[in-house]
């Protein structure tokens, strides 16, 4: 995974793998604010996807994969609108 | 933590329990009304969420049974006259099993035996044609609803992650994949402690793939997945309408306690800005304080304006609807009637009228002596109704209906009336009238008899009536809330008792103080404090008497003499201190009894004039209790 960032957004690049979930974590936890930009990802382990759900940061971008945009980022989304 | 959740538990629990059995009777009455159905299989579905989730295991495991019973007629509704009887059983065992959990935090011993017995009802009763489905691990059909196809759940142990799977790309790979949904399967907690390497994901999915071919994609998994096979629901011919839902009010859910407390301020807030009257008179006084005197006064009259604003305002918010009380009703019908033998049912309306919550506290007792009555008494045995022509199966209405200012909740039965002249004998008999005078009595007069005390012994003494808690109880707690109660009832077709309430009750904090072995209401908002004098403190001034308070001297004034007692004050030393038009007095009484808020009726009639007395309110043994008027007592 490489992280771009851009003031107030940390974008993800290419795949992200079980490691990267501590990077991440730790990098939402020390920038409570900052939005996720997802459009380069090419793949969200799930410890990745954990991490997005605990620290619930704002995630914007559309991946190119089928499964990331068509479901999982869906999935990520409703779960964002609960309560 | 866990009593909150309880409490919580205990309030909605009710609501959906309710709910479910108002449902119940009515789709058992009714044609079979779809809509009503997914109510009532919603409202046990959410019980059972809940139940399952605080741990009460027999309780959710009724509601299990129910919930798939429902389940089942919901999607394939049953003919009109279906019984519901089994599924009415575990709404009637639910409420009583919370009525446990708020007596005693925990089931009762026989929980488990009860629940086995209402599944055993429930699973033995033929359910409408269901087409057999493949077997279930997990309730698919309720995360995604209405939907077709293979439901999965995918949980993956907390060590996945190390175990070298990605549960993503698991999900990825699932054919015909048609809807994901990803959560955390417990809250994240301390998020400075957040462990990014122990999985905590819950992952549901539905495809539309065969199941085999779903299964095949999570063999590797196996053991963390379970599986449900959904149908969707078939379009209906003829849709039922869906009841709109109650018009949403915008609402809180708020502490009883935080209001009662709001009360308390207010009531608090009108005490003190009545002191400013007297400040503002005292500067008025005071030489060149005329303007600063006036100027005062201008303030002291918005506050006024305000409080009494505030005031109204938390009056409104102590306002809440009778549907609580009165949904406790028919349940509580129905058990008093088993236990007499008495084919009954009950029904309520006018849930949505609001009164006071302190009206609401009170009407619960009597409300009950009254269905207990009505059960016990007026309603005759099947077999006599059905000889007189009427319906086996009695009917009591509770309603309630608001009439200007007040309330009406009538207890209305369809038995056998109250016959005068039994009512003539029974109070003969205890000795409550003589004969002379109850010859002079008319029908209606002597109907009333039933609200003397002693009247109401039963000759048996069921368990139902029999302890004691007359009509006399239910008139005085109707009368300690500012109503009356009033009986019409006619020969062989039944009785009605009518509470007339005021919707909003009008508290006042009275002292009560003891002079000799009288009573006496003192309100409290003319009572500046109660202090301790001393014998020796009192010094005689002519005919009267003063003693110093701090450092003013006060006139002492014997309360039970200013009422025509003969006998003085014992020497307690007790003075309640008044101020009489801007001075303090002081009324010499034998000791402070009790603190109370009570609803004062203003003396009418020929006693308004009374000096002396602001009105009479009921204490809590039912006598009578005059309340003073001190600033009349004192001139």
């Amino acid at each position: 995974m490489r992280i771009e960032h851009r003031e107030g957004v940390a974008a993800l690049h290419g795949h992200c793998r079980v490691a990267d979930a501590e990077t991440l974590a730790s990098l939402l936890q020390q920038s409570p604010g900052i939005t996720l930009d997802v459009s380069g990802c090419e793949s969200l382990h799930a410890a990745v996807v954990q991490a997005i759900l605990a620290f619930r940061p704002p995630v914007v971008g559309a991946p190119a994969d089928p499964f990331l945009k068509n479901h999982l980022l869906t999935a990520l989304a409703r779960e964002a609108a609960v309560d | 933590m866990i009593d909150e959740l309880l409490a919580q538990f205990l309030i909605e629990g009710r609501e959906q329990s309710l709910e479910a059995g108002a449902d119940l009777v009515a789709l058992q009455r009714g044609p079979i009304d779809r809509a009503r159905l997914d109510r009532c299989f919603r409202a046990v579905h959410t019980l059972k969420g809940s139940a399952d989730l605080l741990g009460y295991k027999p309780m959710g495991r009724a509601l299990h049974a129910a919930e798939d019973a429902l389940g089942a007629l919901r999607d394939h509704p049953p003919a009109d006259g279906h019984d519901f009887s089994a599924l009415l059983a575990v709404a009637d065992q639910v409420e009583r099993w919370l009525d446990a959990l708020e007596a005693a935090a925990a089931l009762p011993d026989d929980a488990a035996k009860a629940a086995d017995g209402l599944v055993a009802r429930l699973t033995g009763q033929p359910l409408a044609d269901a087409a057999p489905a493949a077997a279930d691990d997990w309730d698919g059909a309720a995360v995604f609803p209405g939907r077709g196809g293979v439901a999965v759940r995918y949980t993956p142990r907390a060590d996945a992650y190390f175990s070298g799977d990605d549960p993503t790309a698991i999900a990825a790979g699932l054919p015909g994949l048609a809807e994901l949904r990803v959560r955390l399967a417990e809250p994240a907690g301390e998020l400075g402690l957040y462990d990014p390497f122990r999985c905590n994901l819950v992952i549901e999915a539905l495809s539309t793939a065969p199941r085999p071919q779903v299964e095949e994609a999570l063999r590797l998994v196996r053991d963390q997945v379970a599986f449900a096979s959904l149908t969707a629901a078939a379009p209906t011919a003829a849709p039922a309408p869906v009841a709109e839902p109650e018009a949403a009010r915008r609402s809180l859910r708020i502490d009883a306690d935080r209001i009662d407390q709001m009360a308390d301020l207010a009531d608090q807030l009108v005490v003190a800005k009545n002191g400013l009257t007297e400040l503002a008179s005292q500067v008025e006084a005071l030489d060149g304080g005329r303007a600063l005197g006036q100027a005062l006064r201008a303030r002291q009259a918005e506050l006024d304006r305000l409080v009494g604003s505030l005031n109204a305002t938390v009056g409104q918010a102590r306002l809440t609807p009778l549907a609580p009380l009165l949904g406790r009703f028919p349940r509580l019908a129905r058990e008093i009637a088993a236990e007499l033998g008495k084919p009954a049912v009950l029904e309520i309306e006018g849930g949505e009228v609001e009164v006071d919550k302190a009206v609401v506290d009170g009407l619960f007792e009597p409300l009950l002596h009254l269905v207990r009555n009505a059960l016990d008494h007026g309603v005759e045995t099947a077999s006599a109704r059905t000889a007189a022509g009427k319906p086996g199966q009695a009917k009591i209405r509770l309603s309630a209906r608001t009439l200007g200012d007040q309330v009406v909740i009538a207890v209305a039965d369809d038995g056998a009336g109250i016959d005068p002249q039994r009512v003539r004998a029974k109070a003969l008999a205890r000795g409550l009238i003589d004969g002379q005078a109850a010859a002079a009595l008319d029908e209606a007069a002597v109907i009333e008899l039933i609200f003397r005390p002693g009247f109401s012994t039963a000759e048996t003494v069921s368990s139902v009536s029999g302890r004691g808690v007359g009509m006399d109880a239910v008139r005085a707690a109707v009368v300690r809330l500012g109503g009356r109660v009033e009986v019409r009832s006619q020969r062989g077709q039944g009785a009605t008792f009518n509470l007339v309430l005021p919707i909003r009750t009008v508290l006042t904090r009275l002292i009560v103080v003891a002079c000799g072995d009288e009573r006496f209401g003192l309100p409290m908002d003319a009572v500046a404090e109660v202090a301790r004098v001393a014998a020796r403190d009192v010094t005689p001034i002519r005919e009267r008497r003063a003693f110093v308070l701090r450092d003013q001297v006060v006139p002492l004034v014997d309360l039970g003499q200013a009422l025509g007692r003969r006998d003085p004050a014992r020497d307690s030393g007790r003075v309640v201190v008044a101020r009489v038009g801007g001075e303090p007095v002081g009324f010499e009484i034998d000791a402070v009894v009790d603190r109370v808020d009570a609803v004062v009726r203003p003396m009418n009639g020929l006693l308004a004039g009374t000096r002396g007395v602001a009105g009479t309110t009921l204490a809590a043994d039912g006598s009578v209790l005059l309340v003073l008027d001190l600033s009349e007592l004192a001139s």
